[in-house]
């Protein structure tokens, strides 16, 4: 039975109730912490509008291109080499062919 | 008839794709009905195949002999078609049965009539009984056959939508590099041929002492094989691939790449075990980093969720890659760590096919509801379809490998085998899944979060049945893992790492 619940990773074992039980644990922890702040929520009034930039916003949707906007933009030579790469012609993909038979003759021969 | 059911596996959805445009012409209600006979009638058969060969060891079924079992033809030469089925071949097929199970009827409703949806089905039954073909069969020129008849099905599959600009030539790009890899891969098997005067995996395996002939055969096989396993940077294919196919049917696009890495893993274990270089091991290994890391920052800049997921989906074969290669490099000293990786490699074949079939099911609930898969127009989502979004998170937190669920589960396996073998590879793999966990919550984000969208009511109750099956799969595996792993995955991994002699001797005897 026990061994249907975990498995035997070599250097330990991974045991996913172990780590429910555990989180369950933190989880507890951190909903105390909440019950202890402060209470001036109040469901309905101004305190649940969206605060995008000093802005009021009619339709205030946060487009998914602006999530890790400053790391896509960090890594834009990188990204766009990438981007070139996949140039979507087929003579290139065949080209890519050419190379890995050629590194797997080097190896295998 | 039980006798018969790894031929039956593969005839019944054969021979059912070829007459449901027949029956279609009767009525559309009875082609359905008969698709699903079929593809639960191929699922019970390799179901029982799989029961049977846990519990009785390597199944071999001979065509044309006056016994299935009757391997050796007079003169003690194994010169017929047979399927060899050991636990490696049963688990592969178990991972194609279950998705075509969950498949077929999400199909059924997501594909409407005037777009070809005979056809679809049609080609997707080809499909499955290619994929069972090459899992079961046991010599090179029926892997070759069937690996044809899985290339040309997916290129139907993935073009067939000829009003959309982008599937026929998505198609197109495929069919060529699939036919380079199957050309390779028939020239190789011709130069064993040549050689050794058979075609036999079990009689070849036996013969090959790695002689320059058989190290030319190997580099085709590889370089075959790589590509058709959408390993970079021979994976251009892929992301085009999985993105204009239909929703439905990218469930089984994901499964044909996997019986790729299947028979990448026989050719290396099984027919080359006795005669491999650490180098192809290293290949395999690299190859499996290059791919996750690459797939994994394509993913970061995508803005259509289709091919957000497909590129999640590719960088997961280099998961698999890493933890078999990582078997591969060890193979002559067979460490326990190298067998840890090797399990690691494999479960995670079985996980990825529910998560990422998941996450294609997701994507094509949103298209169905809104029509578009840009991510640009997307979002609120959640507010209308909070099954689809509940899913959509699951399945995202599995494949980036988030504890407790199944993704984790291999993972974990593959980070500690790897690590033991050199750290690099297990901080890569770890960096990759980080960079995936950030993908996906994007893409959650994108779609499902925001304020509420309108979206088409009444989704199918089957979209969510379909994608349910998935998500208790998802569930189950990753808080019960040790049975899978002992009863599934352990076997099929030991048929590879120690079982060569075995499936040598189902078959020559001795």
């Amino acid at each position: 039975m026990e061994e249907t619940l975990k498995i035997i990773t070599g250097q330990g074992f991974w045991s996913p109730l172990l780590w429910l039980a555990a989180a369950l644990g933190i989880l507890l922890l951190a909903f105390f912490l909440w019950s202890r702040g402060r209470r001036e929520y109040k469901r309905g009034t101004e305190q649940e509008l969206p605060f995008l930039s000093g802005e009021r916003a009619e339709d205030p949707r946060v487009g998914a291109s602006h999530l890790y906007w400053g790391f896509v933009e960090a890594l834009k030579p990188f990204l766009n080499g990438l981007r070139d790469w996949h140039s979507g012609v087929i003579t290139d993909y065949v080209g890519w062919f050419v190379v890995i038979l050629v590194v797997v003759l080097l190896l295998v021969l | 008839m039980s006798v018969h059911a790894p031929i039956l596996a593969i005839a019944v959805p054969l021979l059912g794709g070829f007459a449901a445009p027949l029956l279609a012409r009767i009525h559309r209600k009875v082609r359905d009905l008969w698709v699903l006979l079929v593809v639960f009638f191929s699922g019970a058969c390799v179901g029982y195949v799989a029961a049977h060969i846990l519990s009785s060891g390597i199944w071999v079924y001979v065509l044309g002999a006056r016994n299935p079992q009757e391997t050796l033809a007079p003169g003690g030469f194994p010169i017929r078609i047979m399927l060899t089925v050991d636990a490696m071949s049963a688990f592969m097929g178990l991972i194609a049965g279950f998705l075509a199970l969950v498949a077929f009827p999400f199909a059924l409703k997501y594909i409407p009539e005037e777009e070809g949806k005979t056809l679809a089905l049609t080609l997707s039954l080809l499909l499955l009984a290619g994929i069972l073909g090459l899992a079961y069969t046991g010599d090179l020129f029926n892997f070759f056959v069937f690996l044809e008849v899985t290339s040309i099905a997916a290129c139907g599959i993935i073009g067939f939508r000829t009003w959309i600009s982008r599937a026929p030539e998505a198609a197109f790009k495929t069919m060529v590099l699939f036919s380079l890899s199957g050309l390779f891969f028939l020239l190789a098997s011709a130069f064993l041929y040549g050689e050794y005067g058979a075609l036999n995996l079990a009689y070849l395996s036996a013969q090959i002492k790695g002689t320059l002939v058989d190290k030319l055969a190997l580099a085709l096989f590889l370089a075959g094989l790589i590509m058709k396993v959408a390993a970079a940077p021979v994976h251009f294919w892929a992301p085009d691939a999985y993105g204009e196919a239909p929703a439905a049917k990218t469930l089984l696009l994901v499964v044909n790449t996997q019986v790729s890495l299947y028979g990448l893993w026989r050719v290396l274990f099984t027919l080359y075990g006795g005669a491999l270089s650490a180098g192809v091991g290293w290949l395999v290994t690299s190859l499996g980093l290059l791919t996750m890391v690459v797939a994994a920052f394509m993913a970061l800049v995508q803005v259509d969720l289709g091919r957000l997921v497909a590129y999640g989906a590719v960088s997961q074969i280099g998961y698999m890659m890493l933890g078999v290669g990582v078997g591969l490099v060890t193979l002559a000293g067979r460490p326990d760590y190298g067998f840890v990786a090797m399990k690691g490699g494999i479960f995670h074949m079985l996980n990825d096919a529910l998560t990422v079939g998941l996450l294609f099911l997701c994507v094509g609930a949103v298209e169905w509801t809104k029509g578009t898969r840009d991510l640009r127009e997307l979002g609120g989502l959640g507010h209308g379809l909070p099954g689809v979004a509940l899913c959509f998170l699951l399945a995202s937190l599995a494949l980036a490998g988030i504890p407790p669920l199944n993704g984790f589960a291999s993972k974990i396996l593959i980070y500690e085998g790897s690590f033991r073998l050199s750290p690099i590879l297990a901080a890569v793999a770890v960096l990759a899944s980080i960079l995936l966990l950030a993908v996906f919550a994007r893409a959650f984000h994108g779609a499902f979060l925001g304020p509420r969208a309108e979206v088409k009511e009444g989704l199918p109750w089957v979209f969510l049945l379909s994608m349910g099956a998935l998500a208790v799969g998802i569930l189950v595996l990753g808080l019960v893992p040790g049975f899978f792993v002992e009863e599934l995955v352990a076997p099929a991994a030991k048929a590879l790492w120690h079982g060569r002699a075995l499936y040598l001797a189902a078959v020559l005897g001795g």
